[in-house]
C-alpha cells in the first residue's frame, strides 16, 4: 500500500518563512494521499442536472438520489422567525432541494416543529432525515424520542433517522451496548417509522470508525467535510473511503467550517468551500442556512453544479493547508464548543454556561 | 502505613532521567503559587516547602503574566542552590528569538543567573511538534540557551493529546525531560501512562508528571477518589517528579504527608484504582484539559489563532495583570 507521505516530495513546500511553511510539510503530505484516494473511490454520478436545476446523487447503494446540497436544521431554527424559516424551506423546495436535516434536540424542539411546519403539504417532495439524541442512554428514551420528533415534523415516517453527535470516545461503546440505541434503530426501521439509518459526529474520525467496526448495516453516516479537514484530523482521508467502499451514503457538513471562520478571515470564498465539498463522494453536503439571502447565495453554487476537478481541489487544499493544521478553523474538532449540552450532561461534563469552548 | 507520622521524614530525591542530578519526588507547581493571596504568603510557603525538602519547582514564563516567577524568585532568594529550577517558554510556535527574550525575562524574574530545566510550553496543538522543529524554531533557542549556560537542562510539556507528545518525541531532539499528565484517570483515557511514559523512559528521558488530580479534581470532589490516592498513584508510577499544584498551606501540608517517607503503591492497589474509575474516565469528563480549549493558555491561543474569551480567568491574568503585585 502507498504510504500518502510519499508523495509529499512533489508539492516542494515554500520554507521561506517558518512561521508561515510550518504545518505545510505535514499538510502537503496527507493531502495528495487523501485526494488520490478520493479520486479512487468513485466520483458519484449526477442526475437532474441543467443550468437551472439542483443536481441530484445517489443516496449510497440504494437507488434513491437526493440533491447535492441540504437543509441544515439547526440553522433553520436560528432564522429571526417562524415566517422567514417557512420561507426558506418552500423556497429550497421549490428549487429543486430534496434532503432536510434536522435533530430531535435543536432549539428544544424548534428546529424540528418550524420544518414540519414549513413541509406541510410538500412531505413527499422531500428526503427527510432527523437525529435520535440519548447520548448513551437506552432504546426506551430513543423511541420515546422518535415520536416526539414525528409528532413535531407532522409526518408518520422518517427517511433517514441517524444516533446523533457521536463525539465522545466511549460513545461506540455505549451505543452499541445491549438494549442502547442501535436497537432503536432496528426497531424503527422494523415498524416502518424510518426507512434508513445512520450516526453523525463531528469530532474524531477514531470514533466514526470505532462506530463502523461494529459492522452494523448503516446506511449513511454524516461527517465534516470541507478543504480544512483534508489536512487537520482528516474525515475525508480516515471515513469518506471505508464509507463508500461499504456502500453507505456519505453526507458532508461543516463545509464552511461551522461558523464561517475560513470565509471571514479570508482563506477562501464561500463558493470554493462548498463546491469542494459537493465535489466529494458524499450524498449531499448538508449547509447551514439561516435566511434567505443565504440561501439563494448556496442555490446560486448548487445550480447547475459541476464538481470541480481534482487538480482545483487539490489547489484549494493546498492553500488551506497552512491555516488548517492546528484546527483553529475547525473548533467542532478541536474545543467542545460545539458538543451541545445534553450530550455534556450525559457524559457528566459541564455545560457551555461553564465550559463554554 | 497508618501509624507512620507525616510531620517528619524525608522526601525521596530520584534521578532526572540520565541526567546527571536528582530531584524531589514531590514537585511545587508554579501556576497555584500566583493563587495565594499575597505575595508575603507565596514566600511563606516556598520557604516551608524547600525546608520540608522539596527540591523541585515548577513555574511558566506566561502564568498570571509573569507573576509567578515573580513571586518564586522572591521565595527563592538566598535558597537558590538548594532546589532544582524548571519554568517554560511560551513561543507557541513562534520563533527561537522570541524564546531568548522570554528566557532573560524569566531569569530576571526569578532572579538567578541559569535555569535547572528550561521546557517549551503548552504542546497542545497538532502542529506545535512541526513549528517547534522548524528552522528558526525554538528548538534552536534551546540548543542556544544550553551552550549559553542559561539552562542545564532542556524539555517540553503538554496537556491534551499522546499523539502529539509522541510526535515531538520520534522527531528525535535529544530532550532531557517530557512533561505530562499522569493520574489514575489517564490510564483509560487517551492515556499518556499507556502511550508516552514508557516511551520517555526506554530513551533514558526524564518523566515528569502533572495534574496528579486530573486538574480541577472532579473526580475527588465527587468522591470516586480521595486526594490522597490519587497523589500516592501518580507518584508511584516510573517518573522523577510528580508536579502538584499547592494553593494553601493546607493542601502543601497534605501532600506532604503523602510524599515524606514515600512508600509506593503495589501494582495490585494501582490496579484496583484504575478500574475504579474506569467507568467515569472513559469519557474524559475528569480530564477536561485533554477535551477543551479552556486550559490552553491564551500565548497558545493567541498564537494560533483560536478564539480568547475575554471573560476566563486566565485570559485576564494574560492581559491585565501588572507582574509584581499585589
Amino acid at each position: 500500500m502507498n504510504d500518502p507521505r510519499d508523495h509529499a516530495a512533489s508539492h516542494g513546500p515554500d520554507r521561506r518563512d517558518f512561521l508561515q511553511s510550518a504545518g505545510l510539510t505535514a499538510a502537503a503530505l496527507s493531502l495528495s494521499g487523501s485526494l488520490l484516494r478520493a479520486e479512487g473511490t468513485t466520483r458519484l454520478e449526477l442526475s437532474n442536472t441543467g443550468p437551472d436545476r439542483i443536481p441530484h446523487k445517489p443516496f449510497g447503494k440504494t437507488r434513491e438520489t437526493v440533491s447535492v446540497i441540504g437543509i441544515g436544521g439547526y440553522s433553520l431554527g436560528s432564522a429571526p422567525s417562524l415566517e422567514e424559516a417557512v420561507a426558506i424551506v418552500h423556497e429550497a423546495v421549490d428549487a429543486g432541494v430534496t434532503f432536510f436535516d434536522n435533530a430531535w434536540e435543536y432549539h428544544d424542539g424548534k428546529s424540528e416543529e418550524w420544518m414540519g411546519q414549513a413541509l406541510k403539504g410538500r412531505r413527499d417532495k422531500v428526503f427527510l432525515m432527523t437525529k435520535v439524541c440519548t447520548h448513551g442512554r437506552d432504546k426506551k428514551v430513543a423511541m420515546k424520542m422518535l415520536e416526539e420528533s414525528l409528532t413535531r415534523l407532522q409526518t408518520d415516517h422518517l427517511d433517514l433517522w441517524q444516533v446523533h453527535e457521536c463525539v465522545y470516545d466511549n460513545d461506540p461503546e455505549r451505543h452499541f451496548a445491549k438494549g442502547g440505541v442501535i436497537e432503536a434503530l432496528d426497531e424503527a426501521k422494523k415498524a416502518g417509522k424510518v426507512r434508513y439509518v445512520g450516526f453523525t459526529g463531528h469530532k474524531d474520525p477514531a470514533i466514526h470508525l470505532k462506530m463502523l467496526s461494529h459492522d452494523y448495516p448503516f446506511d449513511s453516516v454524516q461527517m465534516p467535510l470541507n478543504p480544512f479537514d483534508a489536512t487537520y484530523r482528516s474525515f475525508q482521508t480516515d471515513v469518506l473511503p471505508e464509507v463508500n467502499k461499504r456502500g453507505m451514503a456519505a453526507l458532508g457538513m461543516k463545509s464552511l467550517g461551522g461558523n464561517g471562520q475560513p470565509i471571514t478571515k479570508g482563506v477562501v470564498t464561500v463558493e470554493e468551500a462548498l463546491r469542494y465539498a459537493m465535489s466529494l463522494p458524499v450524498a449531499t453536503t448538508i449547509s447551514g442556512i439561516d435566511s434567505l439571502a443565504v440561501l439563494r447565495q448556496n442555490l446560486a453554487i448548487a445550480r447547475g453544479f459541476k464538481p470541480m476537478t481534482a487538480e482545483e481541489m487539490e489547489a484549494l487544499n493546498r492553500r488551506c493547508t497552512r491555516d488548517a493544521g492546528d484546527g483553529h478553523l475547525e473548533l467542532y474538532k478541536s474545543t467542545m464548543k460545539y458538543d451541545g449540552d445534553l450530550g455534556r450532561g450525559q457524559h457528566g461534563l459541564p455545560s457551555h454556561k461553564d465550559l463554554p469552548l | 502505613m497508618a501509624d507512620q507520622d507525616h510531620s517528619v521524614g524525608t522526601i525521596p530525591q530520584r534521578p532526572l532521567g540520565r541526567a546527571d542530578a536528582k530531584v524531589s519526588a514531590l514537585g511545587m507547581g508554579g501556576h497555584h503559587l500566583g493563587d495565594l493571596t499575597t505575595v508575603d504568603d507565596a514566600i511563606r510557603l516556598v520557604h516551608e516547602a524547600v525546608d520540608a525538602g522539596i527540591t523541585f519547582f515548577d513555574n511558566c514564563w506566561e502564568y498570571w503574566n509573569g507573576r509567578a516567577e515573580d513571586w518564586l524568585g522572591r521565595g527563592l532568594k538566598g535558597r537558590r542552590d538548594k532546589v532544582f529550577l524548571m519554568t517554560k517558554v511560551c513561543t507557541h510556535g513562534r520563533s527561537a528569538k522570541l524564546a531568548m527574550k522570554m528566557l532573560e525575562e524569566s531569569l530576571t524574574r526569578l532572579q538567578t543567573d541559569h535555569l535547572d530545566l528550561w521546557q517549551v510550553h503548552g504542546v497542545c496543538f497538532d502542529n506545535d511538534p512541526e513549528l517547534a522543529y522548524a528552522e528558526g524554531g525554538v528548538l534552536e533557542a534551546l540548543d542556544q540557551a544550553k551552550k549559553q549556560g542559561k539552562t542545564r537542562f532542556v524539555g517540553f510539556t503538554g496537556h491534551k493529546d499522546p499523539a502529539i507528545h509522541l510526535d515531538m518525541i520520534r522527531r528525535g531532539y535529544p530532550f532531557d525531560s517530557v512533561q505530562m499528565p499522569l493520574n489514575c484517570l489517564d490510564a483509560t483515557f487517551r492515556s499518556f501512562e499507556k502511550r508516552i511514559l514508557p516511551e520517555v523512559n526506554k530513551r533514558g528521558i526524564a518523566a515528569l508528571g502533572m495534574k496528579p488530580m486530573g486538574g480541577t479534581a472532579t473526580a475527588v470532589k465527587s468522591g470516586l477518589v480521595k486526594a490522597e490516592e490519587m497523589l500516592r498513584y501518580a507518584m508511584s508510577l516510573p517518573v522523577a517528579v510528580t508536579i502538584a499544584g499547592m494553593d494553601s498551606f493546607d493542601v502543601l501540608r497534605q501532600n506532604l504527608g503523602v510524599a515524606r517517607d514515600f512508600r509506593p503503591m503495589t501494582a495490585e492497589e494501582m490496579q484496583a484504582l484504575r478500574d475504579r474509575c474506569a467507568g467515569e474516565a472513559g469519557d474524559g469528563r475528569h480530564e477536561p484539559y485533554k477535551l477543551s480549549l479552556q486550559f490552553d493558555n491564551p500565548q497558545a491561543r493567541w498564537a494560533h489563532g483560536f478564539p480568547l474569551d475575554i471573560m476566563q480567568k486566565e485570559v485576564k491574568e494574560m492581559l491585565f495583570l501588572e507582574a509584581g503585585g499585589p
